[in-house]
């Protein structure tokens, strides 16, 4: 296992929403070459950003099989449409992140609408809604200084964050099971991002 | 409505933007907030802002996929081709062989957490078959409305569609006994299908056909002996056919061109057939 110090972290936290360093270079330039049709490009690009989307799209998802449709539908889904990446706009990863987390929210809500989950969302609605990041196999430094910088939030941003990003529930969802009027769960999910921005991002 | 009515709504509206960057709007909020960041420039940018905080939440989620997953879409990618590159900036095709590569392991430590990636070892072999195939082509139906692609534009039926394309392909790739194959000729046109036995299904994709005559398209038929052939559906430009129903007797594809709107039994010679032994059909 890889020694990470907390210093490591913060710099690299730093660094991926900076603009400084190469890492972030690595996925930008494969995405265009992948939009050329360029397979090489594609299965290196694949190593990249497979994990960070396959374990976005479990922590949202939770069902492994499923978790791994979305992510292959996702990653066919960054090839068929690579070409509509623009660097400008934002890194290849966030752009990727942000698309799988849209279609893992996507599934998570039909699913619920099944009501496939039904009893597991009984059990879980006593626990704090970030709890369940514990049965992740693996608790990194990253997952730490996430965790940390969340802790750092008053209670109602992070379950209205948390609520939204984690477990897929719409804002109108959030404020029901936070007994909260609409606009107040809207800000603190404002707050809540603005906030994390800066203990995260704002540490370098 | 008033002046301040509409005041009003615009600033509801513009308090969207957090419950957007967190995917927390139902699809309707989604398309009506959408329109309004079309005409915003400074909602676009507070949302962009929004988003990348957001994905910092997907920093600490990392996690190594199942190793077959690798396989299974490298599979699809080599059958699917990729929606024209349009409004993206210019790209010459000489430059993929020249760009310097990043080995993976230079890969951003911080999305792995302290896991290590799965490795690269035994990168699948690229057959020759199946290099050419996804090649650089015309559109394809399948948009992402993805938000750094700024597609405000796209319908949201257009959306779905494309969505329900990729999930039926998608199931296909991940049935346990999907595999490939193809036939191509030194021109590179050729038909390839994935397909999987034991849920009769597959993905069909034909390439390097051009375009037809508008009144012209090209028809899928499944062959089987003794039967006449069934059709299999039309193929609409480049995108993937997905057909189901195939079972154990199926002993090929085969595709014909012909009059807009398809026939009930081909008019025309097949321009390529595929065998489906390979793939566990036929007796």
């Amino acid at each position: 296992m890889p020694k990470v110090t907390v210093t490591s972290v913060m710099e690299r936290g730093g660094a991926v929403c900076g603009h400084r360093e190469g890492t972030r270079v690595g996925a930008d330039e494969l995405l265009v070459l992948v939009a050329g049709g360029d397979q090489k490009a594609f299965e290196e690009l694949y190593g990249i950003v497979s994990g960070p989307v396959f374990g976005l799209v479990r922590r949202v998802v939770r069902d492994p099989a499923q978790s791994e449709e979305v992510s292959q539908e996702v990653l066919l889904e960054l090839w068929r449409s690579a070409a509509r990446f623009d660097p400008g706009k934002g890194s290849a990863l966030s752009w990727i992140l942000t698309l799988a987390h849209r279609r893992a929210v996507d599934r998570v809500r039909s699913a619920r609408a099944a009501g496939e989950r039904e009893q597991r969302e009984a059990q879980r609605s006593h626990r704090p809604a970030f709890d369940h990041v514990a049965e992740e196999v693996e608790a990194g430094m990253e997952r730490e200084w996430v965790r940390r910088c969340l802790d750092r939030l008053t209670n109602l941003q992070r379950q209205s964050v948390t609520l939204a990003y984690y477990d897929g529930y719409t804002y109108r969802e959030v404020a029901e099971r936070l007994s909260l009027p609409l606009g107040t769960v809207k800000t603190r999910m404002r707050d809540g991002l603005t906030r994390l921005r800066e203990c995260l991002g704002g540490v370098a | 409505m008033s002046v301040l009515g509409r005041l009003f709504r615009r600033e509801d509206l513009h308090s969207l933007a957090a419950p957007y960057a967190l995917d927390a709007l139902d699809p309707d909020e989604r398309r009506r907030f959408e329109k309004h960041l079309s005409g915003c420039d400074a909602c676009t940018a507070e949302v962009r802002l929004l988003s990348e905080d957001a994905v910092r939440l997907a920093w600490s989620t990392a996690a190594p996929p199942p190793f077959a997953m690798r396989d299974r879409v490298m599979s699809a990618v080599r059958a699917t081709p990729q929606e024209s590159p349009g409004n993206s900036p210019a790209y010459a095709p000489g430059r993929a062989a020249e760009a310097p590569r990043r080995k993976s392991h230079q890969l951003p430590a911080h999305v792995w957490g302290t896991e290590p990636p799965p490795r690269t070892r035994r990168a699948p072999r690229m057959r020759p078959i199946f290099a050419p195939l996804a090649t650089l082509t015309a559109a394809a139906a399948l948009v992402v409305a993805a938000l750094f692609g700024v597609q405000y534009t796209q319908t949201q039926d257009k959306l779905d569609t494309a969505q329900a394309e990729a999930r039926e392909i998608a199931d296909v790739l991940s049935a346990p006994d999907a595999r490939a194959t193809a036939d191509r000729d030194a021109r590179g046109q050729g038909i390839t299908a994935i397909a999987s036995a034991s849920e009769g299904r597959a993905v069909v994709t034909l390439s390097g056909y051009g375009q037809l005559p508008s009144d012209r398209v090209h028809q899928l038929w499944l062959m089987r002996p003794d039967v006449q052939p069934r059709s299999l559906g039309l193929f609409k430009g480049d995108t993937p056919l997905v057909v189901t129903g195939l079972d154990k007797s199926s002993t090929s594809l085969a595709v014909t061109v012909e009059p807009d709107g398809g026939s009930e039994q081909p008019t025309s010679a097949p321009v390529v057939q595929l065998a489906l032994e390979s793939v566990g059909f036929g007796e």
